[in-house]
């Protein structure tokens, strides 16, 4: 029986479509899980679904206008990330402002389209991708994604780390704190509503949120934090894939659920046993709490 | 940068409806230390917030060495020319190490060298949120050392000894003390306030000079 499954799965990654979703898995497992932990850090964890509702905004504009719907609806993401970066200064913080952007969003999209006599469903199908589907093209933005994330990350950690901590205390470190606030919220919308397009909206959770979720748990510093979201990123991607293929299912779901047992078993260990994980806090309190 | 003096005009702040700072005037000279004590929610805290502009609802005029802050250029240098010791230090949404929070000061070196003189060097490599409160105050404190090194001016301390033991208190207020720069602190320690030049009393948002 084991021998049959091998043997199939053998063959299907003989396959370019399977072969590309594969490479697009790993590529994205760099890229992604980095801006989940902008996301889990800024606290705006309904910004997938209010990325969607944006998204379906600017096609319905691009539709309306007769411009590329999906690049209408990368720029509205983009417009609407920088929108909302000064709602960051609110004592409410940023994630109300999702919640708002969401509501405000779907409604105007569903008024445009209305106007535009577009079947919202036939709008919403243009948002939708498959990582089966994913071209060259789409391999080599998430590549770029992969280098760019990172890279962003590693060169600003400093400021990074102080401004996901707590804005004032970055505010009073010289941290450029609003320009970084909008550079991120950009990164963040434009990176989701991308990846809704080349995975499918169900995986971009388990590309994006679900490692940092994990990480968050098992990490100290915004640099161990995201070396763990893109290790878990990486094992549940290439685990889940590969189940998918071995037992044809689709790869979403599947990843999605390994992705959430990951995330379920790290909250179900123990903090004292994680702790031992933390070669950084070896060292015990010399002082009484 | 030297030491810098700080005067307020008029300063008002306000929590929605609530005015919680009004009509304050203060000058404090270069190299001055000022303690400010009152009751809690006599509008202390708000008062050095609004120094540092994180209180948004503040009116009147303040100054640091001179220069008042309208733009976000003004407001960096301001920040940079204060030193701050918060009195709640942020629980923090995300995990900061400690070292982390040193080297935020811009001179980790000296702001670790201070750490150790403060006992508390050793957890460098410890997250802030698992540091006990007075270890963090002791952290901030050694923090507010570096900034003083990268050229702060104004050290805003807001009660920077309440979570310490008694030898704490004393070593915090020493560190204090010797630092180059103009002092504003708030405390309830009187054995603090006592080695201040002044002693200023705030109450229902307004201040009177104590001694």
């Amino acid at each position: 029986m084991s021998s049959v499954l091998a043997a199939d799965l053998g063959q299907l990654l003989q396959l370019v479509p399977v072969q590309r979703a594969g490479a697009a898995l790993l590529l994205a497992a760099v890229g992604l899980p980095v801006v989940g932990v902008v996301i889990v850090g800024l606290d705006i964890m309904p910004v997938r679904f209010a990325m969607m509702h944006v998204a379906l905004l600017g096609i319905a504009v691009g539709l309306l206008t007769g411009l590329d719907p999906m690049l209408c609806a990368l720029l509205a993401c983009g417009l609407a990330g920088a929108g909302v970066a000064p709602l960051a200064r609110g004592p409410d913080g940023l994630s109300g402002a999702m919640g708002l952007l969401m509501s405000l969003a779907i409604a105007a999209a569903l008024l445009l389209l209305a106007v535009s006599g577009v079947n919202a469903s036939g709008a919403f199908a243009l948002l939708w991708g498959s990582i089966l589907s994913v071209g060259a093209a789409d391999l080599l933005l998430l590549g770029a994604l992969a280098v760019t994330v990172p890279g962003l990350f590693w060169w600003r950690r400093r400021d990074l780390a102080l401004l996901l901590y707590d804005r004032e205390t970055a505010l009073t470190s010289g941290v450029a704190v609003d320009r970084l606030t909008l550079i991120l919220l950009v990164l963040v919308a434009v990176s989701v509503a991308g990846a809704i397009k080349l995975t499918g909206a169900l995986l971009v959770d388990a590309l994006t949120l679900l490692p940092a979720l994990a990480a968050r748990r098992l990490g100290t510093s915004l640099t161990s934090i995201t070396l763990w979201a893109v290790a878990i990123g990486a094992v549940v991607n290439a685990a889940g894939f590969l189940v998918a293929l071995s037992l044809d299912l689709p790869p979403g779901p599947v990843l999605v659920l390994t992705a959430g047992a990951v995330v379920l078993a790290v909250h179900l260990v123990p903090e004292r046993r994680i702790s031992s994980w933390r070669a950084t806090a070896s060292d015990t309190p010399s002082s009484s709490h | 940068m030297d030491a810098l003096d700080v005067r307020l005009r008029a300063v008002g702040c306000r929590h929605g409806r609530v005015d919680a700072v009004s009509g304050v005037d203060l000058d404090v000279p270069a190299g001055g230390r000022l303690a400010l004590t009152g009751t809690n929610g006599s509008g202390k805290t708000t008062l050095l917030r609004a120094v540092l502009g994180l209180h948004r609802h503040a009116a009147g005029e303040i100054r640091v060495g001179g220069r008042v802050a309208r733009t976000a250029a003004d407001w960096a240098w301001r920040r940079r020319a204060c030193a701050w010791v918060p009195q709640k230090p942020a629980a923090g949404r995300f995990p900061l190490l400690a070292g982390e929070l040193l080297a935020s000061s811009g001179a980790p070196g000296q702001a670790l060298a201070a750490a150790a003189r403060l006992g508390v060097a050793h957890l460098a490599d410890r997250a802030v949120d698992t540091l006990s409160g007075g270890q963090l105050q002791r952290t901030y404190l050694a923090r507010a050392v570096g900034c003083v090194a990268t050229g702060a001016g104004v050290l805003l301390a807001d009660e920077p000894t309440a979570a310490l033991d008694f030898t704490g208190q004393e070593e915090a207020a020493d560190l204090l003390l010797s630092l180059p720069v103009t002092l504003i602190v708030v405390t309830h320690d009187r054995a603090l306030a006592a080695r201040c030049d002044r002693v200023a009393e705030m109450a229902a948002g307004r201040l009177r000079e104590a001694a």
